[in-house]
């Protein structure tokens, strides 16, 4: 646990410049980029709670961000409050976790992570035929009516909002790492055997974790329905959007608070950089940023396996050895 | 303390344990031999809510624990070890020390407290920095016992805690067992290392085939044909051990 000190100056740091982007500059490309940061960093900081401090590797998080971005889309599209719909999509997303908790207790490992892809797609199929509600393919948009409480934000709010919302995911990750709570998870991660000889109850504890990152993901497929403005079934429960959550936690250090926040910086940032200065040129350029991208995530799992924050940390001890 | 009342624990159609009955009281040392296959660790996994028996019933201080599960069963203060040691091996020493004593403590801060002192008693001070995984046999089987320590067990159950160290090692842990009984934690313990067992052993129970073969002190179970002929193979010399 000695690595904390280094990376919550770290948080401290990326937060307070998130923070005063506004400040700064009023450029709708800069302010979306750092919404986008902030809010994939979020919701890969909801998968880590599962993934990363409980072990429970889910590869179906998309069918929490999907409930939930239904949940305010439908409320939105109906001309009823959205925070209504995030409430709601956080109600069902915990009946849903309660259910995905409850399997990782009878699956282990990838048969626990291929049955959260069969339930993810599971509810997209729902979404794409249950036409009479949800639209079906076309999609739901999301009418734009200014004010709070339908958040129809400017992007100056939005950053702000979407901050707070990282904030809470980055507090319960720090609470996590701390409390007994984190610590008795972090034993089940580790070892469920072991951990239910020293008194753990494994079972709760994990469906606990489930339940929690799928509240937080849900948050967060509101919010970012009613960012965007529309809704549609092959999108929002795609095995894309799993696995983004999924890498970025990965990537910037599974299992820490930081981590998810890093990895989104480093992958949200270089996507769209690499779209914007690749897409435009020639047709025949269109997919030469999923190259580039594939080719890092490579380098990055080959080079730093333990995340960002794991090289963070080997080069601390390696000066700390260098300085004994 | 624990009593058994003709536990049985099937596999299918291989019968594991058979019929074993067992009582242990307070403060005992009680040792558990018997060649591979015996039944030794089903009886301990039996005992700690990791199996559920098909016949017999596991009572712990009163209180008939039969199916609980493990978690609960180690709460009421019955607490085992495993014989291929399970460390929280990205974690450093002090963590999974303390993981166990939250069992018990509420606030981090008291269970850090906790786990330095059985990390010290268990003579690991020097490594409590260091992650699990990075520790040699002899210093993990240690830790296998300080993180069941930290839940303040009144009954520990130690699987093979000696299996595979050298004969300094060796020592070391006897006289970490030896401590721990003085403490006034109650003991059984399974091991294979006859001459360390012969030493501390107050009573020995002998399982053949997963039945109770023979009970006794280690003088007659040492005497004894029936465990000579299934286990020590010749007679074996107490004084020598």
């Amino acid at each position: 646990m000695t690595r904390l000190a280094p990376d919550r100056w770290t948080a401290v740091a990326l937060f307070a410049a998130a923070a005063a982007t506004p400040l700064v500059t009023r450029d709708t490309f800069m302010l979306d980029s750092v919404i986008l940061i902030l809010l994939w960093g979020s919701l890969s900081a909801g998968w880590n709670v599962a993934g990363g401090y409980a072990g429970q590797v889910s590869l179906g998080h998309a069918a929490f961000f999907g409930i939930g971005a239904y949940a305010a889309a439908l409320m939105s599209a109906r001309h009823l409050n959205p925070w209504l719909g995030l409430a709601i999509g956080v109600g069902l997303s915990i009946g849903a976790g309660g259910l995905i908790g409850y399997l990782s207790n009878r699956l282990k490992g990838p048969y626990f992570a291929l049955s959260t892809i069969a339930f993810a797609e599971v509810l997209k199929i729902v979404a794409s035929r249950w036409r009479g509600f949800t639209a079906g393919s076309e999609g739901v948009p999301v009418p734009f009516r200014p004010g709070f409480a339908t958040l129809g934000l400017g992007h100056v709010a939005w950053l702000y909002l979407i901050l707070v919302l990282a904030l809470v995911c980055y507090a319960l990750q720090m609470y996590l790492e701390r409390s007994r709570v984190g610590y008795q998870l972090a034993g089940v991660r580790e070892d469920e055997d072991a951990a239910e000889a020293l008194g753990i109850a494994t079972r709760r504890r994990k469906v606990q974790a489930v339940v929690l990152s799928a509240a937080l993901t849900s948050m967060g497929g509101s919010l970012w329905a009613q960012y965007v403005g529309f809704v549609d079934p092959s999108h929002v429960f795609s095995i894309d959007l799993s696995v983004r959550f999924a890498l970025n936690s990965i990537i910037g250090g599974i299992g820490t608070a930081l981590g998810p926040f890093l990895g989104s910086l480093l992958i949200t940032s270089l996507e769209t950089y690499l779209r914007a200065t690749f897409s435009g040129i020639q047709a025949g350029f269109t997919g030469i940023y999923l190259i580039i991208y594939g080719v890092v995530l490579i380098l990055i799992v080959r080079f730093a396996p333990e995340g960002v924050t794991g090289i963070a940390a080997r080069w601390r001890t390696r000066r700390d050895r260098a300085h004994a | 303390m624990l009593t058994l009342e003709s536990v049985t624990k099937r596999f299918g159609g291989l019968t594991a344990v058979r019929g074993v009955s067992l009582e242990v009281r307070r403060g005992d040392l009680l040792g558990i031999i018997g060649p591979n296959g015996a039944g030794k660790t089903t009886l301990f996994n039996v005992i700690a809510g990791y199996y559920r028996p098909e016949e017999g019933r596991v009572v712990f201080e009163g209180r008939d624990v039969t199916g609980l599960p493990a978690h609960a069963i180690s709460r009421l203060g019955l607490t085992r070890t495993f014989q291929i040691v399970k460390p929280f091996g990205n974690l450093c020493v002090a963590d999974n020390v303390m993981i166990g004593a939250l069992t018990r403590l509420q606030r981090v801060r008291d269970a850090r407290v906790e786990a330095e002192r059985v990390i010290a008693l268990c003579g690991l001070g020097p490594h409590a920095p260091a992650r699990a995984r990075a520790l040699p046999v002899g210093l993990r089987k240690r830790l296998e016992v300080a993180r069941a320590l930290a839940t303040r067990p009144r009954l520990l159950l130690l699987d093979e805690v000696m299996a595979g160290l050298n004969p300094s090692e060796l020592a070391g842990i006897i006289d970490l067992v030896r401590r721990v009984h003085a403490e006034g934690v109650t003991l059984i313990v399974i091991e294979h290392v006859m001459a360390a067992m012969m030493r501390l052993a107050q009573r020995i129970v002998m399982l053949h085939h997963g039945e109770k073969i023979a009970e006794g002190t280690p003088a007659e179970i040492a005497h004894d044909r029936r465990v000579i002929d299934a286990y020590l193979g010749d007679e074996f010399n107490l004084a020598e051990a």
